[in-house]
Order: structure tokens, then sequence, then C-alpha cells
């Protein structure tokens, strides 16, 4: 009778959020955002900056606990190898070997390129939630590298202190796999586009490990990060997040 | 005929011929002083602002301005930094490599602008030396930094302390460094003395990973006057692989500055000008009213009114070269004198000049041009005024100018 | 009894005696007038500082101008704010919210700092409501987190009138806020430099976002004229010990600099007209001598005393110069009201350079203590060049001078 009760109460809520028993498209973004993301994950990959006269990879190793805490470990290449960035919060701190120093970044330099890429120190602690922070709306659905998709558009809440006038997101209707996205100033310029393949399995969960930033403006610049292995919801503390540790993490 | 009359006729009352010609002597000198003055001080102005930091004019990579990395940085082999130094009127070429860095000591960060510079050619331009309030000046061995005071200050560190510098180096790579502190240096611009940071430029291409690269070479000038002089030189050497930066590009708010101050500069050199144009036009009309009898009994004896009027012309342009000719030679000496010693300023001004570490001056240009152009602008003056004996002759009653 | 020989002589010869009256007051009406173009240059140029961002007197907590933080706002800033606003020589006063921050739009992405102010109370100190180029400065129902940017910094993020921005900056606690603001006004200024790290927000909306009880960074005060700016100066500072108390002088000195140049400046022009003036006059009184000197010579032939007639050409020189003077102080003080009141346009004159605002629009200005000084300048100068036509007068030979002239 209970159960029955819960059940039932369940279903009122559903009934009055969810219009049809489809899914909202708010619903699509979240499974599509959180399949890259647990509690905590350790993973292991290569960023590769690629720009018109050069090119630089670096492997690192990253430990994440969401949504405050993150410990990126570069292991190579040799110069650099050793050398930690630590987000706790809104703050941002490296280890650097060399000279045995942690340095904690201040907001001035928050703008600078992180290692050389495309993101900046700015971009690692900036919390937008792609979730919360925007209106979504079903557009369509297309074909996108041999998968069916939803086409969903997503509009910035008033408040919302994001830069972007629209962004557009391609989403696998199979597995959720964040396909293709586009970002777009007020005019409905496209200023950028990230794109997600190689669909693989790792740590339970299959996804796409290969990612490319393309800057639309800037032709022969992009960031790409390749995964090697993650692990999702490993037991983390935040108490890993620590300036000692920083000097310890192999 | 007309010219030795007319040459007779001013030697025949030396005293009028020389108040006259010293009128326009006069003008040419007040003319000159003026001008020079006012271009020397804007020479000066821009002199003192460039000798800071920027120079002249500066060789950047293609992009370097508008985004300063690293990666938009340069190289100038020895043999193109050689051919730049030899382009006439450079005085110096100065390379540094700049670079966007943290800058740490004990638990205190702060972003400075981290610049490797030879320390010779430096101190030869910016006098960085003079600069100095403790330690001593970069040497390349042993290393080390100069910190500006007011970033000493909010670090806390003093000399023969570490710092760590911090950023990125060419490419992206990290730049990291422990260095001791070799001196400290005072700016008096607070922009600077809260920023600055200096290094050897080996040891910066070192630590930045630039293998011999600069991200900028700053020119120096013997004048401002060469600058377009030098600027085509240099862009012929160069051609597009790099951009040339001029100080108007650089310090834009010095040349709003300048260019207002020399529009109002013209103003009064116009006014000048006018009232040299009175006092020359005032001896003139003295001298004519003088010479009313002797026109009038020559005229009476059967003188031709044109004839007249020639040798009266002639004698005024004679005076005007006279006067300019003279006043040219006298002023060159009057500007020479004053470049080499120049006027200096006191009172509150002063202080304001020295808050800035600029000496209290007056400067004077010795630009041949602008002499050649007053003297050739109150020439003109002078015999415009030639003007007023003419009119008078052609009206002169002969009989009437004879009594009165 | 010289005095009124001396005048009359004067008036003997009307033609002479205008040539140098008129050269003297033309002389001096142009070391007036372009004396006062040369201060009003100085004067407008330090005006567009002051009036642009800087005011006369700033107040800080010590140590901000080193360590920029959001946490070293003054303490009871509201207090001291309105106590300044009733000390004597205070025009206006206006209190700051200041905080370093980011302003960031699709394309990229700048550091700036944020100026939290009430428009009403700002417009009584500086006049970027002035500048504004595009739209309107905090217009009533302006939307959400209304922002004035300026020039620069908008084409620099690509952003035009009515674009969203974000801003984003720490609160007291350390943690980063994102605020989405709309452009609804942009300004500029002489100083692209300016232009492209201010941003401009209310006050209320900034500590909204900041989530904060209302604080200021930075008191800006102007004094009610740049006269009396030195006494309310040292005025506030001795009644805030504990803060920091800074004149425009200290905080621009490069402003100073200039304009304690230009002032120099105008004194050493205006030595080089009355050296002109000196020599023009004595000149043409050396070549009115010389036309006289029958006349002289007959004077002291029949028993004038040398040193009478040499008191009476130093009189003549002095008189006709001191006619010509005033009469070039009253046109130059005409001429320097009208100009003041029309202002005279530099743009044609300052060529390829770019128009902007107030300040090509010249205002000539001459402090008063010019006008008692001049007078005197005058007389001292007439008196000099007055010397040496005189001293001609008594080396004259009279039989000779008879028979020669």
């Amino acid at each position: 009778m209970k159960k029955s009760y819960l059940f039932l109460s369940w279903l009122m809520v559903f009934l009055i959020i969810a219009p049809a028993w489809s899914q909202s498209p708010k619903e699509i973004v979240r499974k599509a955002n959180d399949l890259l993301r647990g509690e905590s994950s350790v993973s292991e990959g290569t960023l590769t900056v690629v720009k018109p006269t050069w090119t630089r990879q670096i492997s690192t190793k990253m430990w994440m606990l969401e949504p405050d805490y993150a410990l990126i470990l570069v292991t190579a290449p040799a110069k650099e190898k050793g050398t930690v960035t630590l987000k706790r919060k809104n703050e941002l701190w490296n280890w650097i070997p060399a000279v045995r120093r942690v340095i904690k970044i201040p907001p001035s330099m928050m703008l600078q390129p992180w290692m050389g890429s495309d993101f900046s120190n700015d971009d690692l602690v900036r919390q937008s939630s792609i979730v919360d922070d925007y209106e979504h709306k079903l557009t369509g659905e297309e074909e996108i590298g041999g998968y069916s998709c939803y086409k969903i558009e997503l509009t910035p809440k008033p408040e919302a202190g994001v830069v972007w006038g629209k962004i557009i997101m391609w989403v696998s209707k199979q597995g959720y796999f964040e396909l293709k996205t586009d970002f777009y100033d007020e005019d409905g310029t496209l200023i950028k586009t990230l794109i997600g393949s190689e669909i693989k399995t790792m740590g339970g969960r299959t996804l796409p490990t290969h990612w490319e930033m393309i800057a639309v403006n800037k032709p022969g610049h992009k960031t790409v990060l390749d995964y090697r292995s993650i692990k999702f919801n490993v037991p983390l503390e935040p108490s890993f997040f620590s300036l000692q540790n920083m000097k310890r993490v192999r | 005929m007309y010219l030795t009359l007319s040459w007779r006729n001013l030697w025949r009352n030396k005293k009028r011929t020389l108040i006259a010609a010293a009128s326009v002597f006069l003008a040419v000198l007040v003319a000159v002083v003026m001008r020079s003055m006012q271009i020397g001080s804007y020479a000066y102005m821009i002199s003192s602002s460039v000798k800071f930091y920027t120079g002249y004019m500066q060789v950047q990579g293609n992009g370097y301005w508008e985004n300063r990395s690293l990666n938009n940085s340069i190289t100038l082999s020895e043999k193109q930094r050689a051919e730049i130094a030899q382009i006439p009127h450079v005085t110096s070429v100065v390379p540094r490599l700049e670079a966007f860095s943290l800058v740490s000591f004990g638990r205190v960060t702060k972003v400075a602008q981290v610049t490797g510079v030879d320390p010779a050619t430096e101190n030869n331009m910016t006098e960085l030396k003079k600069r100095l309030v403790q330690g001593r000046y970069l040497t390349e061995s042993p290393g080390g930094v100069l910190i500006a005071q007011g970033l000493a200050d909010l670090l806390h560190v003093s000399v023969g302390d570490s710092v760590v510098l911090y950023g990125q180096g060419y490419h992206g790579v990290i730049a990291a460094a422990m260095l001791p502190v070799a001196g400290i240096v005072k700016f008096p611009i607070a922009r600077m003395n809260n920023t600055m940071v200096f290094l050897t430029l080996t040891n910066a291409q070192d630590i930045y990973s630039t293998d011999g690269r600069i991200t900028s070479l700053a020119v120096m000038l013997d004048d401002v006057r060469n600058q377009t002089d030098v600027f085509n030189a240099l862009r012929s050497l160069v051609c597009d692989r790099y951009t040339l930066m001029t100080w108007e590009e650089m310090m834009p708010d010095l040349v709003q500055g300048i260019a207002l101050d020399n529009a109002s500069g013209l103003i009064m050199l116009i006014i000048l000008y006018l009232v040299i144009a009175f006092g020359v036009f005032g001896t003139v009309m003295m001298m004519t009213t003088e010479r009313a009898k002797e026109f009038g009994v020559l005229i009476s004896v059967g003188m031709k009114r044109k004839r007249l009027i020639w040798v009266t012309t002639l004698e005024t342009i004679f005076l005007a070269f006279l006067g300019a000719v003279s006043g040219a030679v006298v002023s060159l000496a009057v500007i020479t004198y004053f470049h080499y010693h120049p006027i200096p300023i006191t009172g509150s001004a002063a202080s304001m000049f020295e808050l800035l570490g600029v000496r209290p001056i007056f400067y004077f240009s010795t630009d041949p041009g602008l002499l050649i152009n007053q003297a050739l602008v109150v020439l003109l003056i002078t015999l415009a005024t030639a003007l007023y004996p003419l009119f008078f002759i052609k009206r002169l009653q002969p009989v009437q100018a004879m009594h009165g | 009894m010289i005095l009124s020989l001396a005048w009359k002589n004067i008036w003997r010869n009307k033609k002479r005696s205008l040539i140098i009256i008129v050269a003297t007051a033309l002389g001096l009406w142009g070391s007036l007038l372009s004396g006062a173009i040369w201060m009003g240059w100085g004067e407008s140029m330090v005006d567009t500082a002051i009036s642009r961002d800087l005011a006369h007197i700033q107040i800080h907590k010590p140590g901000y101008a080193q360590n920029k933080e959001i946490i070293n706002y003054i303490p009871d800033g509201f207090q001291i704010l309105k106590e300044t606003q009733n000390l004597p020589g205070i025009a206006a006063v206006s209190g700051r919210t200041l905080v370093e921050g980011m302003a960031a739009s699709p394309t990229s992405t700048f550091g700036v700092k944020i100026v939290g102010i009430v428009p009403a109370q700002a417009k009584t100190v500086t006049d970027i409501y002035k500048r504004l180029i595009e739209g309107e400065y905090f217009p009533d129902g302006g939307g959400r987190n209304p922002v004035v940017i300026g020039r620069k910094l908008a084409d620099r993020l690509g952003l035009k009138l009515h674009s969203k921005i974000v801003l984003s900056f720490q609160d007291l606690d350390g943690s980063l806020n994102y605020a989405a603001g709309k452009i609804v006004g942009i300004y500029k200024t002489e100083s692209s430099l300016f232009d492209q790290s201010n941003v401009f927000m209310r006050q209320a909306d900034l500590f909204r976002l900041l989530n904060t009880k209302p604080l200021i960074h930075e008191i800006a005060i102007r004094a009610e004229s740049a006269r009396i700016m030195p006494q309310v100066y040292a005025a506030v500072k001795a009644n805030y010990p504990q803060l920091a108390v800074h004149s425009w002088k200290e905080l621009a000195p490069e402003v100073a600099y200039t304009s304690a140049a230009m002032e120099a400046f105008t004194y050493i022009f205006i030595g080089i007209i009355l050296f002109a003036l000196l020599f023009g006059i004595t000149n043409t009184m050396l070549m009115a001598v010389i036309e006289r000197f029958r006349e002289l010579g007959v004077l002291i032939a029949v028993g004038m005393k040398k040193g009478r007639v040499f008191t009476m050409i130093l009189l003549e020189t002095i008189l006709l110069s001191i006619t010509g003077g005033v009469a070039g102080i009253v046109i130059g003080a005409i001429s320097i009201v009208y100009l003041a009141h029309a202002g005279i346009d530099l743009t044609a004159l300052a060529s390829g350079m770019e128009t902007f605002g107030a300040s090509t629009v010249l205002r000539p200005f001459l402090p008063l203590d010019m006008y008692i000084a001049l007078p005197i300048m005058i007389v001292i100068t007439a008196s000099l060049s007055a010397v040496l036509p005189a001293w001609k007068v008594i080396h004259i030979q009279p039989s000779e001078a008879i028979r020669t002239y």
C-alpha cells in the first residue's frame, strides 16, 4: 500500500513536470553532461595544441572530485614532467618541481593560456553549467557521424554569466554522446565548435574519447584532448586535493 | 645702375640703415629663438619619453603589439642587428625579451613584466643603472634580477633574497627559475614601479626557452627629425617580415598632446609674426616719412617716380637681406649656445620635471630647416613692407613734401 | 612741466606716435593672448584628465595603490563621503567601488577595472556622461545590470551597444562571480588606455552581485576651483591622517609635468615678446630721435639743459609705451574673455589627429596676477627701451645738429 502510494506520487510529479513521457531536452543535456563526469574520476590523456606554425603535446593524469576539486599532473614532455595544477573551488595553484615552489595563480593571470593551450586558467575554474544556466529547446533530429542525434538549442538565462548568444548541441539518441557543439555569439556568428568522436568503452562507460575544440575565426588553431583511460567514482576525499599532496602525486 | 645707386643710398645714412636692418635682424632672431625653443621642447619631451622605455621605434614580430605572446617573438641575427645599427642617425639598438610572468617570494605572488635586457646597451638608452636605489647593476655572471622598488615592497623582498619567476616560455613551455635579487630600481611612474623586473637577455632567453629570440628591438635616434629617414631605411631592411612600431603608435596619448601643443604653438608663432611685421613696418614707415623731403627734391629735379620706386624697393630688399642674413647667423650662434647650455627651469615646475626623472630644462633645437624657414618668413614680411614706400612715392606731392 | 611737454610732443607728430602705440599695443595684445592660449591649453589638458577620472583629490585606504584588492575598501567609507561633502571649498564628491576583474565576450577576454558609481553623484565629479558616443549614461529602466564601457574595449571585445558583456570578479571571500551586463552606453575619451580598461556599473548592481554590504574604495573630490585645491587638499589630509589622501598631481605626475612645462613656457614666451617689443620701441624711438635731431639741437642751443631733454625723451617713450600698453591690455583682456567664451577650434590645425571631445576646443585663460604683472613689466620694458634714444640726445652737438639736419 505504502509502496504504491509512493509510486503514484512520483507519477504525479512526472506528469506535472514532463508533459509527455518523452524526455525533456534539459534531461538529454544533463545525461550527456553526466556521461563525462562522475562524482569523482581519475583519467589519463594527452592534450595536443595545434597552431598554424607549431604543435605541442602534453600528457596528463587528472584527478577530479565534482564540482570543486581537480588536480592535473603533467607526465610528459620531460622538461615539464611533474608540474601539477591544483584547482580548489575558484583557486588555482601550481607546483613547479624545477624551483620546488607552490605558486597561487593570482586573478590577473587567469586569462593566460593554460600550458600554452587554447584553454585559459580561467576556463579551468569557470563554472558555468550547461544544464543550469541555459533554457533548452529540442529543435530537430539530425545524423552526426553515423549516429542519430537530438539537435538541441541552448539559450542562456538572462542573468547567467555566460558569453554565448546560443549553443547548438547534437546529442546521440543512443548513449547520449555529445558529438558536436556549436557556440554562437549574440549576432548568431559561429565562434567555435567542439567535436567528440572515437567512441570507446572506458571505465565501464561508453563515451567519445577524442575531443577537438576548433576556433572558427582562427584557422589552423585547435586543441585536441585524447583520453587514454578514465575511471569513474573512485574514492577521493577533498583532503587529497591539498598543497602538500601536489608535491607527492605520481 | 639701380643697384649701385640704392647701395650708395643705404650707406649715405648709416645710422638709419643700421636701425632698420637691426629691426629685421631682431625679428629673425626672435622668430628663430622662439621656434627653436618650441621644436626643441617637443623634441625634448619626445626624447625624454621614448628614453623611458619604448625608443623612437621598435622592430617587433608581426602581431606582437596586440598579442604580447612570446610566440610572436623574432630572431635577429648579429648581422641584421649590425645593419640596423649602421643606418645613419641610429645611435643605438636595444634588444629585449619581454614576458608577463609571476614573481613569487615567500607567500606573495605578483604579476610582473619580466624583461631580458643587454645590460650595457640598455643602460646606454634608459640609464637603468641610475635608477638603482639598492644593490648592484645587472651582470652576466653572477646573474640575478633587478626588481622595481614598488614590486619589491609588495613582495617584501630585499637584495640577496631569491625570487621565483614563473610563466610561459616560447610555444607554451613552462618557464620557471629561482634567481637572486641583485638590485632594486626605482621608477617615477607607478605603473612601471609596481611591475618591472629586469634580467640579462641571455638569462631570459634560457628561462623562456626562446633560443636567441627577442620580442623587440628598440631603436634610438640622434634626433626625432630624422625619424622618417630611419624608418624608411629600416622598412627596406626588414621588409614585411617584421612589424615596425614608432613611438607615435606606441604612445598615442603623447602624440595627441604634442599635436595639440604644436597647434597652439603655431597660433603663437602667427601672433609673433604679427608683432614682428608691425615692428618692421613701423621702422620702414618712419624711414620713408623721414625721407619725404629728399624724395620731393628728387622728383622735382626730374627723377622719374618709377626709377625712384625701383631704387627705394631695392634699398628695402638690401636692408631685408642684410638683416635676415645677419639675423640668421647670430641666431644660429644663439641657439647653438642654448642647445649646449639649456636654460634651467626653476620653481614648482622644476619639481614636476624631477618627479618624472626629466632634467628641468628648456631645450633648443638646432635644426637648420627651422633657421632657414624663419629667416625666409621674416624676409617675406619685410619685402611686403616694401610696398609702403612704393605707394608713398606714387602719391607724393613734391612741393608739399619739400616744405613740410 | 616736462611731463606735459612730453605729452604735447607725442601728439605733435601723430603718425610716428601712433606707430609706436600700435606696435606696443599689438605686441602686448599678442603676448597676452598667446600666453592665455598656452595657459588655457595646459589648463584644458589638466581639466581633461581631472574630469575624466582623477578629480582634484582622491582618498583611499593606505596601501590600496599597491594592492588593489576588494578587501582594501575605505573603513567607514560612506561616513567619510558624507563628511567630506560638507567640508569648505569642496564642490562635489563621488564614492567609487573598484573591482579588478575581467570582461568577456564570445571572442575575447580582457582585464578591466569595474567602477561602481552612483550615476547622479559621479556626474558632479567627472564628465564621462558627456563623452558618450553611443547610447545613454545609465538611463532609467536600463534593464538588468546596465554597463557603460569605452569604445576601445568594445572594439577589442567585438561588442556593440545593447550587447551582453560578461564580467567576472572576485568577491570578498575570494570566490569568483560571473555576471551578465548589458551595454547601455559607449564612451570615448582622449586616452585609449582609459577607454580600454574602465567599465562603469551602478553601485547598487555591483553590491548585489558581490553579495556584500555597501563599500567604497575611492572617494573622488572636486574642489570649488583649482586655485583653492592646495588648501582643500591640506585640510582633507589633516582630517583623515589614517587614510591615503592624494592630489591629482601625485596621481598623474606625467600630466602635472606637461602642464608645468607649459606654464614655464608661457612665461618664457611672454619674455620673448617683451624682448621683441623692447627692441621694436627702441628702434622706432631712435629713428624718431634722429629725425628730430635738428629740433632737439635747437632746443639745446636756446638753453634747455641736456638733463631736461634727456628726461623729456625718456618720458615721451614711457608715455607712448604705457599708452600702447594700456590699449594692448584692454584689447587683450577683451579678446581673451571673448575667446574664452567662444572657444578656439584647433581641429583644423591639429591635423592627422583623431578628432576627439572637448579638448580640441581651446579656451584661453590668464591668471589675474598676470594682468598685474604685465603692466609692470611693460613699464620696465618701456623705460629700458627709452634709455638708448635718450642717451643719444645727450650727445647732440647743437651747432652740428642744426647744420646737418
